[in-house]
């Protein structure tokens, strides 16, 4: 492994695949020395960023997510975009270990040269998964790639994590069987700049359309998040390649009312700083529990909670004193 | 507990043998879920269903015909071919003379998957695992000199089927057969190509109308032919258990029967014509006992369709020894391995058997190792005496107590197909294929830990492995000589006639309407190729792309009597991640038209329950596309799987494209059937392991950890 992080640096800079690689690698990394790296890294390719198209996609398994990026991505880079696909995987087993199967879904974009596609285990914390992949959406867009896709399974808290890191946030449907609302967490519509009902094809169509509807009704019911901007409702077939440019569209339409307002720019700003916040939450978190006498004393104190000699709010101010040191 | 009357003396001696042991504990639960007692009375099979009837009288549990093998012996069908048109013949052609009964033809991957010989993606298929077929010139030359009017063959093809199904019926066209003098069967059975081996082509919907347009033309025209094999074998090979490929293969035949009567077709046109064809595995009483299940199913489930004439729900099968069951290590047991399960096929009572040859784990089979396995049945027959008793293991406590239990254990996976809508729309749901895949992984965690003994391969290994018999090579040649005959054909051939029977075909694949066999049949003569005549309706119907699933804890599952032998890879692995700051990442992938994957699933699983990061590459890569996988997803190794004859063109290939892309660090180990003396051309051309059949998951992490050990330093 090199050491140096200007060769990565400049291997990210001059477009190369493997080097952007295997900076998405440190990225990854839980080493200590592999972050310090990533922080010079990150750093240095700064000023190479923020002209992308950060797009985030979730949906429930079986929506098709997979298979719309395929379709999608592939539409993209015909129209002349570099496309960087970033699939965070949820399979990780008791074992820690993890089944990343991803890019066999992806079969079009896997093998186009103009398509960059990573999918990595989420393994660790939620922290962790962000923190990775803003990084490497980052190195990406340094990297020469102008749509970043963030693709994510409706699990945990990960939809709000991705929303606020991203200017676009699509959530994927399929019509089910009749209470198209019912499973869907209403967090999910709520951070959604758009709705679009995939696997409108055959035998399918129709109910997809009236799918359609109800979550046009629905979303009625919300407070849209921008006072220009309320998120549409659209169908599409992945798979028959149908409606997919009018949701690349009606993304460019979003991009331009918000440049317009300065909505844009203000999320960018916001998002900015959100993740400064979360970066000192996570460093405090860090810092607190990875602190030996802290942990020394946590092992003392959980005994006594169990003994009931203590209570749990004394515990805790015990254990913060140590930040006023 | 039993009311014979001796039953608690006898409790009571075996209790005095066990030693203060439950006598509970002599019970074996089988890998299907059966609990198999150390002793079968009277009362185990009081009032069941399938007990007691005759053969060749519903429901035909104890064979299809009244007389079975004491009127006329089951049919010596053996499964061959490779490389050319003309050597495949002429193998053929010395089998028969040496007391073979039956064809039946292999083709290559590149055939199966409608690609001609010189299209660029099946360099490395062509002429490997079974006969190279382009047009319906090679078809005249595989069948050079055999009469098609007398000699029944039996085709393996589910994918190109239309095409090829043409060829064979033109060839016998040019040599003075009509249609109606053809005998034998087709595969075509293309739903469990979805679930096992991956020979498709077109999407399911699309697929199923061939199916029908099939058996809707042979029924017709091909009176004395079998329009399709409804097949567990492949399934049983994917790891499948006994159950499983019973419930899976009667549930296909109901999706095909469903299929026929919605094209208009009436039952007793076509059920008679649907044959079916089960794996046979080493669990003696098991295959025999799934066998006779089986029949009994067929006619139930059949009755439902109130057929007249009794053939529609009588079970006539092909049996195959398992491929799966023949190892590298210590070859010549196979040929004990064989023998056993071809006694398993008879005593089941099938109507044909392909007994394969001892060398399969290693290589192609030879005339002498084919010698041996034809050998294996006639000497069953002719000097065994078995043939004079039908279903002579009935009434037998134990086996038809299994049977019992085998017929209520399938038909709940049956009737859990049925709600989901039957079997089509269940191999969309993904369910048959976990249960495959879950069953296969169990499997080998068994094997790893010896539960599961395999002679010469975890248990009485030899030190020293030897191979002193002849190993046959396709030579590399074929391809060039496949090419030069399309060149030939097409500069040769009317091309305004091929490209306007071949617009018919993509007409009627569009419209909908029209039988796809009958158009094909005036292009092929008209020498069109295979891949053209599939191309024509490829532009219709597209290319089908297959999802990749892949279920994780199954492996480790088994391991839970076990534990410390996979914790021990597992602290390896932690071990790995808090030096290097990740797990280690390895790329399972199969390059070429080899669409055999329970190898990377099993793989997949297990070493994911081990700790590592595994990503699936999808079926059919390249080697350039393997490596760019390999390349953006950081992978520490690429592990490729071969299983039919193409590691020698394509792991190297995928060595070359690692270093062309920059990737010159990333490790290549190789797996699958793979002949030792291939080893060191693959060790000189930058692979680092090679991991032959019989290789436990334990021993291959064990190695494939400690090259990237090695290599990261």
């Amino acid at each position: 492994m090199q050491k140096d992080p200007h060769y990565y640096i400049q291997g990210v800079l001059d477009a190369n695949r493997l080097m952007l690689s295997r900076t998405i690698t440190l990225i990854e990394s839980a080493l200590p020395a592999h972050q310090e790296m990533v922080r010079t890294i990150i750093d240095h390719l700064l000023p190479h960023t923020g002209n992308a198209v950060r797009l985030g996609i979730t949906g429930v398994p079986g929506a098709g997510k997979s298979t719309f990026i395929d379709s999608f991505g592939t539409l993209l880079t015909r129209l002349g975009h570099r496309v960087a696909v970033l699939a965070i995987d949820p399979s990780s087993t008791r074992s820690g270990g993890s089944i990343l199967g991803d890019k066999t879904r992806m079969l079009n974009l896997s093998v186009n040269d103009r398509a960059f596609i990573r999918p990595s285990p989420s393994g660790g914390t939620l922290g962790g998964v962000a923190r990775k992949t803003r990084e490497t959406m980052l190195v990406c867009e340094a990297a020469g790639f102008d749509v970043i896709i963030i693709e994510t399974v409706g699990v945990g808290q990960s939809e709000t994590t991705v929303s606020s890191m991203v200017d676009f946030f699509l959530a994927l449907m399929i019509a089910g069987g009749g209470d198209e609302l019912q499973g869907i967490k209403k967090g999910v519509l709520e951070v959604a700049d758009a709705i679009v009902i995939n696997k409108a094809d055959g035998d399918n169509k129709r109910r997809a359309e009236l799918a359609c509807r109800e979550y046009q009704t629905a979303l009625h019911l919300l407070t849209p998040g921008s006072k220009d901007w309320s998120p549409p409702v659209l169908t599409c077939s992945a798979l028959k390649n149908s409606g997919l440019e009018e949701i690349w569209e009606m993304i460019g339409q979003h991009r331009s009312v918000m440049l317009t307002n300065g909505e844009h720019q203000q999320r960018r700003k916001q998002q900015a700083l959100d993740w400064m916040y979360f970066l000192i939450n996570d460093g405090l978190q860090n810092w607190f529990y990875n602190n030996p006498e802290i942990t020394g004393q946590l092992s003392e104190l959980t005994k006594e909670i169990n003994e009931q000699t203590l209570s749990p709010a004394a515990a805790a101010s015990r254990l913060l004193q140590h930040l006023k040191h | 507990m039993s009311d014979h009357p001796d039953f608690l003396k006898w409790e009571e001696h075996a209790g005095k043998l066990m030693k203060g042991k439950p006598l509970e504990s002599l019970n074996w639960q089988t890998p299907e879920g059966i609990t198999v007692k150390p002793l079968y009375t009277a009362e185990d099979i009081e009032g069941l269903e399938s007990v007691n009837t005759l053969p060749g009288l519903p429901p035909y549990v104890r064979g299809p015909m009244a007389t079975m093998y004491a009127g006329r012996p089951w049919t010596i069908r053996q499964y061959a071919g490779f490389s050319t048109a003309k050597e495949s013949n002429e193998f053929y052609r010395r089998a028969l003379e040496a007391g073979q009964k039956g064809l039946s033809v292999a083709f290559d991957l590149a055939t199966h998957r409608g690609y001609d010989s010189d299209h660029p993606r099946v360099t490395g298929d062509v002429g490997k695992a079974g006969v190279a077929i382009d047009s319906v010139e090679d078809m005249k030359i595989l069948f050079d000199g055999i009469p098609l009017d007398q000699m029944s063959v039996s085709m393996t093809m589910n994918g190109a089927v239309i095409p090829i199904l043409a060829s064979y019926i033109v060839a016998a066209e040019e040599q003075g057969v009509t249609h109606a003098q053809l005998t034998g069967t087709i595969q075509n059975d293309i739903l469990k190509e979805y679930l096992t081996r991956n020979t498709f082509i077109y999407p399911p919907v699309p697929s199923m109308r061939i199916v029908a347009d099939i058996i809707g033309f042979c029924s017709k025209n091909m009176p004395r032919y079998n329009t399709i094999s409804i097949s567990g074998y492949h399934m049983m090979e994917a790891g499948a258990n006994s159950v499983l490929q019973t419930a899976f293969t009667m549930a296909d035949g109901l999706e095909y029967v469903r299929t026929a009567l919605q094209a208009g077709l009436d039952i007793d046109d076509f059920a008679p014509r649907l044959s079916f064809f089960f794996g046979i595995g080493m669990n003696f009483f098991m295959d025999i006992a799934m066998l006779r299940a089986a029949r009994f199913l067929w006619h139930r489930l059949m009755s439902r369709f109130n057929p007249q004439n009794p053939k529609s729900s009588m079970l006539r099968t092909h049996c195959q020894t398992s491929g799966w069951s023949l190892t590298e290590q210590d070859p010549y047991n196979n040929i004990i391995r064989t023998t056993l399960e071809a006694l398993t096929s008879v005593l089941g009572g099938t109507q044909s058997l392909h007994t394969n040859s001892f060398d399969e784990a290693i290589g192609l089979p030879t005339d002498f190792s084919a010698r041996i396995a034809r050998n294996t049945q006639i000497i069953l027959q002719e000097e065994s005496e078995i043939c004079h008793v039908i279903d002579p293991l009935g009434g037998s406590y134990y086996l038809e107590a299994l049977t019992g239990s085998i017929i209520s254990e399938a038909q709940k996976i049956i009737d859990e197909v049925e709600e989901l809508g039957g079997m089509a729309k269940a191999i969309e749901s993904g369910m048959p294929k976990m249960r495959i895949e879950e069953s296969a992984a169990r499997k080998q965690a068994r094997i790893d830990q010896g539960l599961d003994v395999i002679v010469g391969v975890n248990k009485y290994k030899l030190k020293d492995e030897k191979i002193d018999f002849e190993i046959r090579e396709v030579p590399a040649t074929v391809r060039d000589e496949q090419v030069a005959r399309i060149n030939e054909i097409k500069a040769s051939r009317d091309n305004n006639e091929v490209e306007k029977t071949l617009a018919a075909i993509t007409e009627a694949a569009k419209s909908g309407s029209g039988n796809l066999l009958e158009l094909a049949l005036p292009a092929i003569r008209a020498r069109a190729t295979i891949g053209e005549v599939t191309q024509a309706m490829e532009k219709v119907f597209e290319r089908f792309v297959a999802t990749t699933r892949c279920i994780s804890g199954a492996y480790a599952s088994e391991f839970a009597a076990n534990p410390g032998i996979l914790e021990t890879l597992r602290k390896r692995t932690e071990r790995f991640l808090g030096t290097h700051g990740r797990r280690p990442r390895i790329l399972v992938s199969k390059m070429g038209q080899d669409g055999h994957d329970r190898g990377i699933k099993v793989i997949a699983s297990a070493y994911a329950d081990i700790g590592f990061d595994v990503d699936i590459g999808p079926l059919f890569q390249t080697p350039a596309e393997a490596a760019k996988m390999a390349i953006e997803n950081d992978v520490h190794v690429v592990g490729a799987s071969s299983l039919t004859a193409g590691h020698k063109t394509l792991v190297p290939a995928l060595v070359e494209e690692l270093k062309k892309q920059g990737g010159a660090d990333i490790l290549v180990v190789a797996g699958g059937i793979i002949p030792p003396g291939d080893y060191d051309y693959l060790y000189e051309r930058g692979v680092r392991a090679v991991f032959g059949p019989g290789t436990s998951v334990i021993d291959s992490a064990t190695r494939t950890l400690d090259l990237i050990e090695a290599a990261a330093g």
